[in-house]
Parts: C-alpha cells; sequence; structure tokens
C-alpha cells in the first residue's frame, strides 16, 4: 500500500499539531504519523478512548496545550496515521520516501515534505540495580498517571536533578497515589545559582513557575519530603525494586523514577542525515535548523524537541513556524506574507528559549549522575557491562568501535538509552568530540518477516 | 494500581500472560494491565534476571512481549489490550 501525501508530519506533540493547523487550509494533502494512538505527544498523553477522565491534567500550562490539541482533532483535512512506528526514509526526486510500521505490517508512504516533530526521551541514568523491574525513567511514570490512569507502584521514589519531578510527585499524590519522597542530587543553592545567573529568563515562562510552587504545596500538605543535595546511589532488590540506597541512607519503595533531563529524539534526522549538533547538558544531539525550521536536507524540517528541548510551549511556537515555512516552501504564501505570519511565533520561541536555557542549567546532571559499578549494565538491551564498554574504550576507537566491540547499542532501543551514557565515558577518558553511533534503518524495531514482506 | 477518583473505564476484559488470566480493562496497553495486576517482569535478560518495563513511550524495548498467536514481538507499552489476547514473556 503507498500512501502519498503533500505533508508528512512525524510526531503528533505540541509541534506536529501547530504544524498542522498552521497549514490548514491551503489544500494540502496532510499526514501525521504517530506511535501512540492517539494525538497528543508526551506532554498530552491521552487516556484511551474507551476511558472518561474528568477534570484530566488540570492546571495553567496544560490549558493552552489542550485547547491546541482540540483545534488539531477538529481539523477534517488531515489523516491520523496513529499506531505507526516511522523506520526510516530516503529522499527521492521530489520529496520522500518513509516506512512505517503498525498493526498490519509495513506501510510505504510517499510525502514531498517531511517534518519531523519526534519530541524527546529521558535520559537514561544507568546506576547498580537499574534494570530491576520498578526502576522507570521518571516520564514513563508520569505517562502512566496520565495516559493509562495507573501509579505503577505503592509508594514511588522520585530521583534526580530534574524540577519536573516535582510536578510528576504532585500528581501521583492527586491521583491517590503515595511518593516516599523526591530527591534533588543538587543542592537547593546550587539550584538558586543557576537560576539567579540566567536572570529574568526565569519570568518569561511565569506559568511553569506557578506549577512548580503549586506542585509544592501539594507535596507539603501530603507530607511527602522534597530534599536536596541527597544522591541515588543504588536500587535494591531481588527480583524487583524493594527500596534505594541514598547518600543519606535507604528508603523503601517498590518503585524508583529517574529524573536527570531530557535528550532529543535524534534517530530520523540522524538517518536522514541532517546535521546535527550537542543538544543540552543532559546529553543527545538536536537537529540544526535554519529561520523557517528547515533541516540541512532539502525538503526535511524538523521542529519541537527534536531541536533541543526546550519544553511544550516552545515546541508549539517551533511547530507553528515550520508550518508557515512549509507552506511558504510549497508555495502557497508569498514571502512577505510568511514573514508576517512567522514574527509572533518567532518572538514567542525566543523567550521560551531563553527559559529553556535556564531550565537546563537548574537541572544540569552532570556533576551528579550515579556512580555505576563495573558490573552495572551500561546498555540494557545486549547486557553490556561498564566493565566491558570501559575496556574496548582503553583499547582505543569510537563510539562506532565500541559498539562493534561489545555490542553496546546494537539491540532494539538502537542505542537511545546507552549512547549519552557511552560519550560520556569517552569524554572522561580524553576523547572528546565523538559524533556517537551511525544511525541506520530501521530506527525502531520491526520483524525481519514484516521487512521481507511488505504490504 | 489504577486510579480511581474521576476515571471510568471501560468494559472489563481478561489477557491472558504466559497462560494465567490477567484482568483488564478495554482500552489499556498490555503493559498498564501487567503492572496493574503486580506483573513487573516483561522479559528475562541474558542473565535470566527479570526486566520490567523502563521508558514506557515506545524506545527502550524492554518491555518486548511475544503475542502468541501471531508469534510477533511488540512493545507491550504500545500495544492494546484486548479481550482473550495471549502474551508470552519468556521469548
Amino acid at each position: 500500500m503507498a500512501d502519498r501525501y503533500d505533508v508528512l508530519i512525524v510526531g503528533g506533540g505540541p509541534a506536529g499539531q501547530a504544524a498542522a493547523l498552521a497549514l490548514d487550509g491551503h489544500g494540502l494533502a496532510i499526514a501525521v504519523v504517530d506511535e501512540q494512538p492517539r494525538p497528543g505527544g508526551q506532554i498530552l498523553r491521552q487516556p484511551p478512548g474507551h476511558f472518561r477522565v474528568a477534570n484530566w491534567l488540570p492546571g495553567g500550562a496544560y490549558d493552552r496545550l489542550k485547547a491546541q490539541l482540540a483545534r488539531f482533532e477538529g481539523l477534517s483535512g488531515v489523516d491520523w496515521l496513529g499506531g505507526h512506528s516511522v523506520l526510516g526514509l530516503l529522499s527521492g526526486d521530489d520529496g520522500f520516501i518513509v516506512q512505517a510500521s503498525g498493526p498490519e505490517g509495513l506501510r510505504r508512504i510517499e510525502a514531498r515534505r517531511v517534518l519531523i516533530a519526534a519530541g524527546c526521551q529521558d535520559l537514561a541514568v544507568p546506576l547498580p540495580g537499574w534494570t530491576l523491574p520498578g526502576v522507570y525513567a521518571a516520564g514513563g511514570i508520569q505517562a502512566f498517571v496520565k495516559s493509562q490512569q495507573i501509579v505503577p507502584g505503592d509508594r514511588v521514589l522520585l530521583a534526580g536533578t530534574h524540577p519536573l519531578q516535582l510536578l510528576i510527585a504532585a500528581q501521583i499524590v492527586k491521583a491517590g497515589g503515595t511518593v516516599a519522597a523526591v530527591l534533588f542530587a543538587q543542592s537547593r543553592a546550587a539550584m538558586a545559582r543557576a537560576m539567579m545567573t540566567q536572570g529574568a529568563a526565569a519570568f518569561a515562562n511565569i506559568r511553569n513557575l506557578l506549577m512548580a510552587a503549586g506542585a509544592m504545596s501539594t507535596l507539603r500538605r501530603a507530607g511527602v519530603p522534597v530534599r536536596h543535595g541527597v544522591g541515588l546511589q543504588a536500587a535494591l532488590g531481588e527480583d524487583r525494586v524493594t527500596g534505594a540506597r541514598t547518600s543519606e541512607g535507604e528508603i523503601a519503595c517498590d518503585a524508583i523514577g529517574l529524573c536527570y533531563g531530557f535528550v532529543p529524539q535524534s534517530a530520523l534526522p540522524r538517518a536522514a542525515g541532517a546535521s546535527m549538533r550537542v543538544a543540552g547538558r543532559a546529553g543527545g544531539w538536536a537537529a540544526e535548523h535554519d529561520e523557517w525550521m528547515r533541516s540541512s536536507v532539502p525538503g526535511l524540517f524538523v521542529a519541537g524537541e527534536t531541536t533541543g528541548v526546550a519544553g511544550a510551549p516552545a515546541a508549539m511556537a517551533a511547530g507553528e513556524i515550520a508550518g508557515i515555512g512549509l507552506a511558504h516552501d510549497l508555495g502557497l504564501v508569498d514571502r512577505a506574507t510568511a514573514d508576517r505570519q512567522v514574527a509572533g511565533p518567532r518572538r514567542e520561541r525566543s523567550a521560551l528559549l531563553r527559559f529553556a536555557a535556564m531550565l537546563d542549567a537548574v537541572a544540569d546532571p552532570a556533576d551528579h549522575l550515579p556512580a555505576p559499578s563495573p558490573e552495572t549494565l551500561a546498555c540494557r538491551c545486549e547486557d553490556v557491562s561498564f566493565a566491558a564498554i570501559d575496556a574496548a574504550i582503553a583499547g582505543g576507537g569510537s563510539a562506532n568501535a565500541v559498539k562493534l566491540l561489545t555490542r553496546c547499542g546494537m539491540g532494539p532501543c538502537q542505542g537511545r538509552n546507552c549512547e549519552p551514557t557511552l560519550l560520556r565515558r569517552l569524554d572522561a577518558a580524553g576523547r572528546h568530540g565523538d559524533r556517537g553511533f551511525t544511525q541506520r534503518f530501521p530506527v525502531r524495531p520491526v520483524t525481519i518477516g514484516d521487512l521481507a514482506d511488505p504490504a | 494500581m489504577r486510579i480511581e477518583k474521576d476515571v471510568e473505564r471501560g468494559e472489563a476484559i481478561t489477557l491472558i500472560v504466559d497462560g494465567a488470566p490477567v484482568g483488564a480493562f478495554a482500552g489499556e496497553t498490555i503493559a498498564a494491565a501487567m503492572l496493574a495486576s503486580g506483573d513487573s517482569a516483561f522479559r528475562r535478560d541474558m542473565r535470566g534476571e527479570p526486566r520490567g518495563l523502563y521508558c514506557n513511550m515506545g524506545t527502550c524495548s524492554e518491555c518486548l512481549v511475544t503475542l502468541v498467536a501471531s508469534g510477533r514481538r511488540g512493545r507491550a507499552c504500545l500495544i492494546e489490550a484486548v479481550d482473550g489476547l495471549e502474551v508470552a514473556t519468556h521469548g
């Protein structure tokens, strides 16, 4: 089955929705493809269609995002391709051939232009015991609360450096769950210092700050300890998590959320050959772009967290810029009109990027990551220990060479979890500037049978 | 635990995980149904150790389970549970 579109948008989050809305009304054939069944992205991971959730995601910061989502869901001229994973894209004569896998197998989509708005993921943080069931990326716990309406544990510990964990903890409490504690590895003074040095940027997004204040008071009322300067050292347990060892003693818990920051989903633009830059302090790679959100690959646009983690409102603004840029690029809007239309979102995005830089400094995990033991697995997919990657690093060679020697990064996650770890390890060994793994098709797991027998 | 406040779920259904029935609600992912019933191991690693779901967004593939009828492996965090669906966590 081949589908042809003028514009294919990868990712139905705030950036992808904004782009689709900006492109609406030009008579284009547009599709939005997403791994989730419903649009929203991670920030608005919707409950299943069979559920009715009253008072879903209350709070001022969500209101604008929910309003945009409702407008997006009301679009009649956009094909929603939920439940599909994009495996890769190839540049052709007049556009792209995109391979996606879904419940019915492989799907081939042709598109004149592609926008990658693939979002971000939690930085994976190896520590002794982190492969025990019950240790989660904090964003994974939050997605369960938002979407599936479960709290995956009776006593949840959140630990890391990113202030988002306050909001996640408050959402768990409001859902009726129990939070053992919220641990910040950095001191309160260090957080305040980072905030002060970035000055006025802190006030660029007052809604986020008010939300953090609201989360703090929820946690205070529930008696949840919020501690600073307490580092997580190990997840404890036999067959699953039963506790955590910290720099100030053990804490009983049956779930741990690791919250040390976020890295862009970069596999698709990298595999397409787009020019990338080092992302924020948590690591990872961000797609480079011009003032219209065009990547270095002709016809390929990028927006949102794929271009650097800056939060949902900034992704919305970038998606709108990309949508206007796409319309201009396709000859549907003249330059003067496009310039006029992008002025607002560009201004807004600039202010939000300053706020994001402040948050990135406040949440900087670099000096606070837990210490792995030699047996700790750096690569979860292929069971490669730190001892193994350190031995390979000592023998010389790049991230790609370590991958070939040890299988680190060869598993189904395609290095998404272990690459930042390996690059930090290479950096610590004095080998700076490694460009990481070469990204190849397919960027998501797919069965050999589907590849051999495309539908 | 399933959140009760403000939530109306779909109809009650039953999944089969490693031969045992697991109660679920229409619309839940396989992962949510398993975790809500206390099943935290989704696969075994090369050392035979249990592995849990990690990212819950389709990125880490730690929740790869086998769909018994088709033999396909899939990410439990992305696949919706349907009544009678049979899942294996042992490859």
